[in-house]
């Protein structure tokens, strides 16, 4: 379905909002040849992802995770960075926008700026940083961050003194690169872009409304984000963790949760997705820095629905010893002299408690930027009464005008992974929609021809950088490269100034060429930034890249050894030697590339199946639906209504007929996957009903199963029925006239040995409480519930169902309520928490939520294509944060019910999704294979079959012959295979054990 | 029991050197084997922060500490490192 039949079509996608998101689209789109124009209001991209600690619930570091991606987007050739820029107005049509910018001035020439620091360190100025909440102070000349991107620094114009006063120009005078202008003005210019995906990120509640918790009152009350800083190796208190008014150790640290959410009077009403979880990873995290701290949460309801949270929920609690208090804190007080907090709250007996804490910590919640309005009003798009941006349940990336989509939390509150597959979702929607003009708007570089070394002995050239002062302050850089001159075939060793600058590159450019140089070394920064730019700088220069080595020696020496010039002089030249030293060593690299079927085989033709079809179909792109059902539709052929009454019924038919009619889509009903055999972008699969064809990519959209339970006297009485089986009859039309309906949650969830949150129970048994109450006001309903988990903006619906009338009533797993139907009289016996007592019910039908399980293909399919399963059955993607489709083996994609329980919104997301990560596979007419891949020598190979066991992603493989052969096309050079192969059959490019060995002996020559 | 002769090794290994103590002001030499992605990015990050340590620490780059061969440790500690830190 293209949005629009206007004729032209450009190649390019502007983004405006540069956190994670964003930078997926971003990165998605630009690798699949499109031109990306990224809008960021900071100087810096990033977004909150780069502001936080940790992630739960594996505790993975997030700078180390989104960082790399940073500088990604930051130096892919196919990505323009607009920072400090807003968007002014926007006009045309899908496929032709133009959009109006206004970009503020940086007073720094990034062309120029090295990133060196040298005007932040000068700069007198000292003002509130708010990257780090207020906990420090920065300059009025810096970056937002340590790792920002671009690294250019900007001037804070209200806060310089120069552009404030007229005087200081400290940084002007110490910048090295003349990189600073005082009379950079601000700037208004058009973009023409196709299509526009807007993500803005979220703002944060402001605790100073809630003035009973003291927030900005007592220095010891902080809130969430401030602890994440707090946390922080790179934050305030470099990651101790210490309370703000005295620096001291906290021992008790009291979490208070739904701060600025679930609470429509003095905040938001809906529930923020994610506070449970960041504040038990917080505590978690905080118990690892500091054994002594004793972590409380006082929390409302445990809404742990994502894959493997009641786990780490469950796990906080036994191993972390985190004490999860179910109370609202009514008031904080903080004792005379000690800077300590006085809590107080009801306990679960009804008893007033007050305790004593070292450090409070406010779960504050997420809400739309506070320009949301005007922000929707510029692209002329629509918000929902909550200002986030308007979207359906049943097209959950699109917005209200055409070729404008919406990806993260200003669709709704959400998790990361969620943002991070939308932002996938919202780049295939693009591509669907721009397709033809994919590449139209990109320029290929032109190359020289590389030259041929082979037979030619190593002629090492070695430049070694100041970087203006920063390693030059610290390290003798003229006494590194006279140290290195007389090493073996080092032909020749220099210094530069700016080796990244455009005149540094002409110089190693000039020096190749001259000295006839056939490997080349720079010292300077690292290798994670800078070595790609080097790479194409001699590569400009006729040499293959892989030729290039680069020496470490600012990270790595001179910024730790500050005031410590003889010895970081001393260690910058053995860091150089040991590059020398794999440097003659190095051998060029042909990078090999394979061509791509462009085709698509989804396994499983439900709702997610059938979506994914569709996007990739409507990109182009041949789809074989594989469904081993008769008929396509899945699950989704039991549901009605979603939890706000869109029509899932009319849904899935207008979905059979689109694919049903779609001239790219053939479905194989009836059919399971026999075979297949090959490798990403060229995968050939044979059915089981004979049915064979070839294709570039699989998604797998299995599905999952409803849980038919056994508990609570289902089978005994026909009035004891599934949720369901009720919305069948609420369809149908039931009457409900005065009955009594109650219904239990967590049927066959949250307990051993299916540990984990169906995460759809809790909005189904509301959607049919809400229908009951609305056929018939008289109807009684009753949900017994341990936790109602109705996440982000589902919360309004609870909410209803409480104006309803609809009685809630919390149960415990080990005093769950217990169900009898003797004589055809149900009778449904409880204990009530509120009332601290027994109650009896007698309804009329008693109605379980039941959860829900992998589909029993899941395992058949893993084995067949070497996907792995968490302990609860489900596919385990390649990263439970930022790679939430991809599986780790190259072009296999997960979506729905397969990954683990979810919403219908969240399936379409994620099919969307998946559909966007193949298309970007698809899109290339040939797939280019990384140098840095392991090489197979078959003549040493015994075929022990270690490196088949261990490789992560399957490139080893058993071959006709029943020898091992080695498939370089998926192999990512991790070397596992090269460390464990007995008989060194593998050697990884650049990485081989002559070339390491070579390094270690370098490094413990003896002077 | 595995059916080797129990006492072959204490037969025929030569007897342990004696533990010495580290002379006034001896520095240790330590090789770092770190991963591209996280350790040897975590080294980069303390030099950003200016975090001070000792200077001789050298830092091998791996593309994955899975790789690590057992030659690299052998030929290391043959070569007289002090200490070698496999870090990802």
């Amino acid at each position: 379905m293209n949005d629009s039949q206007h004729s032209i079509k450009r190649g390019s996608v502007l983004i405006a909002g540069g956190g994670i998101g964003g930078m997926q689209a971003a990165l998605d789109l630009a690798d699949s040849g499109f031109k990306v124009h990224m809008i960021q209001r900071e100087s810096s991209i990033g977004g909150t992802m780069a502001m936080l600690d940790k992630t739960f619930p594996t505790g993975d570091c997030s700078m180390c995770m989104i960082s790399p991606k940073m500088v990604e987007v930051g130096r892919h050739p196919n990505i323009e960075l607009h920072t400090l820029a807003d968007v002014e107005a926007v006009s045309g049509e899908p496929g032709d926008f133009t959009v109006t910018v206004r970009q503020q001035p940086r007073f720094v020439i990034p062309e120029r700026c090295t990133g060196c620091g040298a005007c932040e360190k000068k700069c007198p100025k000292l003002v509130v940083n708010t990257f780090e909440q207020g906990l420090s102070k920065r300059k009025a000349i810096y970056t937002i961050l340590p790792q920002a991107v671009p690294h250019t620094r900007v001037i804070d114009k209200e806060h310089c003194i120069y552009l404030t006063k007229g005087k200081c120009k400290a940084c002007s005078k110490f910048c090295e690169t003349d990189a600073i202008n005082y009379e950079d003005t601000e700037k208004v210019y058009d973009l023409q872009v196709g299509a526009i995906i807007l993500s803005p990120g979220l703002d944060r509640y402001n605790p100073n409304i809630r003035g009973e918790l003291g927030f900005g009152r007592w220095p010891n009350v902080v809130t969430s984000i401030q602890f994440e800083r707090i946390l922080s190796a790179s934050g305030p208190f470099m990651g101790e963790v210490k309370r703000p008014s005295d620096e001291r150790h906290p021992r008790k640290v009291a979490w208070i949760q739904c701060v600025g959410s679930r609470d429509p009077r003095n905040a938001n009403p809906w529930c923020s997705s994610v506070c449970c979880m960041y504040a038990t990873k917080q505590a978690v995290i905080a118990k690892e820095h500091d054994g002594s701290i004793e972590p409380t949460i006082f929390y409302m309801e445990m809404r742990a629905f994502g894959k493997d949270f009641d786990k780490y929920v469950d796990r906080a609690k036994q191993q972390y010893g985190v004490v999860y208090r179910r109370a609202m804190v009514s008031d904080i007080k903080e004792e005379a002299g000690t800077g300590n907090l006085l809590l107080r709250y009801a306990a679960e007996d009804g008893a007033l408690v007050d305790e004593v804490f070292d450090l409070v910590v406010l779960s504050i919640g997420f809400q739309p930027h506070q320009d949301a309005l005007a922000f929707a009003g510029t692209f002329g798009i629509d918000t929902n009464v909550h200002r986030f941006a308007k979207t359906d349940t049943l097209a959950p990336v699109e917005t209200s005008r055409a070729g404008v989509y919406v990806t993260g939390t200003f669709q709704g509150p959400k998790d990361i992974p969620e943002t991070v597959a939308q932002g996938s979702a919202v780049a295939g929607r693009a591509m669907a929609l721009l397709g033809e003009a994919r590449g139209t708007e990109i320029e290929a570089p032109q190359l020289p021809p590389e030259t041929d070394i082979t037979g030619q002995e190593a002629r090492v050239g070695v430049f070694v950088c100041h970087c203006g002062i920063n390693i030059a302050q610290t390290v003798d850089v003229k006494q590194v490269a006279e140290d290195t001159r007389p090493l073996p075939d080092v032909v020749y060793s220099g210094d530069l100034m700016y080796a990244c600058a455009p005149d540094g590159q002409e110089r190693i450019k000039e020096v190749i060429r001259e000295k006839g140089l056939n490997r080349v070394i720079v010292a300077s920064c690292t290798p994670r930034t800078h070595a790609p730019l080097f790479q194409d700088t001699i590569r400009d220069a006729g040499l293959n890249k892989y030729l290039f080595e680069l020496a470490d020696i600012r990270e790595q020496c001179s910024w730790c050894h500050m005031g410590q010039k003889e010895v970081a002089t001393h260690k910058a030249s053995e860091i150089v030697k040991m590059s020398v030293a794999k440097a003659r060593k190095l051998d060029p690299v042909e990078t090999d590339s394979v061509s791509v079927v462009p085709g698509a085989m989804v396994i499983g033709g439900g709702i997610a199946g059938m979506t994914a079809a569709l996007a990739l179909g409507d990109q182009g792109f041949d789809v074989h639906i594989v469904e081993k059902e008769d008929r396509l539709g899945g699950l989704a052929a039991g549901v009605h209504r979603t939890l706000d009454g869109a029509d899932v019924q009319a849904f899935l038919a207008a979905k059979m007929d689109q694919v049903a009619a779609h001239d790219k889509i053939r479905v194989h009903t009836g059919a399971e996957v026999d075979g297949t055999g090959g490798y990403v972008g060229n995968f050939n699969t044979t059915l089981t009903n004979g049915d064979a064809f070839d294709h570039g990519v699989i998604v797998v959209a299995t599905g999952g199963v409803e849980y038919e339970p056994r508990e609570y006297a289902y089978g005994e009485s026909d009035r004891v029925i599934t949720q369901r089986d009720l919305e069948r009859q609420i369809a149908g039309g039931l009457d409900p006239a005065a009955q009594h309906f109650l219904m239990i949650q967590c049927v066959g969830s949250r307990e051993e040995p299916h540990n984990y949150c169906s995460r759809i129970c809790c909005q189904d048994a509301i959607k049919n409480a809400i229908a009951v109450k609305e056929a018939s006001p008289a109807a009684q309903v009753t949900i017994l519930y341990r936790d109602i988990r109705t996440y982000g903006l589902r919360e309004d619906y609870y909410q209803r169902a409480r104006e309803l009338g609809v009685l809630f009533v919390r149960f415990e797993a080990d005093r769950k309520p217990e169900v009898t139907a003797a004589g055809g009289r149900l009778q449904v016996e409880a204990y009530d928490y509120v009332l601290n007592r027994e109650v009896r019910f007698n309804p009329d039908w008693v109605v379980l939520s039941t959860g829900l399980r992998p589909h029993p293909l899941t395992e058949k399919i893993g084995r067949q294509y070497k996907l792995t399963v968490n302990p609860d059955g489900y596919f385990l993607e390649a990263h439970v944060k930022l790679r939430p489709v991809d599986f780790p083996s190259e072009g296999i994609y997960v979506a729905g019910l397969a990954h683990a329980p979810k919403n219908l919104d969240e399936t379409l997301s994620q099919s969307l999704a998946a559909a966007g990560r193949a298309g970007v596979v698809l899109s290339h007419d040939r797939l280019s294979v990384s140098g840095i891949i392991s090489k197979h020598n078959r003549e040493l190979c015994m075929s022990c079959l270690a490196c088949v066991r261990l490789c992560p992603f399957g490139s080893p493989f058993i071959d006709e012959d029943g020898k091992v052969s080695h498939n370089e096309v998926i192999c990512t050079g991790c070397g596992i295979c090269a460390g464990i192969c007995p008989a060194k059959a593998f050697q990884v490019n650049s990485f081989r054990d002559d070339q390491i060995l070579a390094m270690i002996d370098a490094a413990t020559e003896m002077e | 029991m595995t059916g080797l002769p129990q006492t072959a090794i204490e037969e025929t290994a030569a007897p342990l050197e004696a533990p010495r103590e580290a002379p006034q002001g001896w520095e240790p030499r330590i090789l770092a084997i770190a991963c591209h992605y996280c350790a040897f990015a975590a080294a980069d990050l303390a030099g950003v922060m200016r975090l001070s340590y000792s200077p001789n620490v050298m830092i091998i780059r791996l593309p994955c500490t899975g790789k690590l061969d057992h030659s690299y440790v052998l030929r290391a500690f043959e070569r007289g490192v002090d200490g070698l830190f496999v870090a990802g």
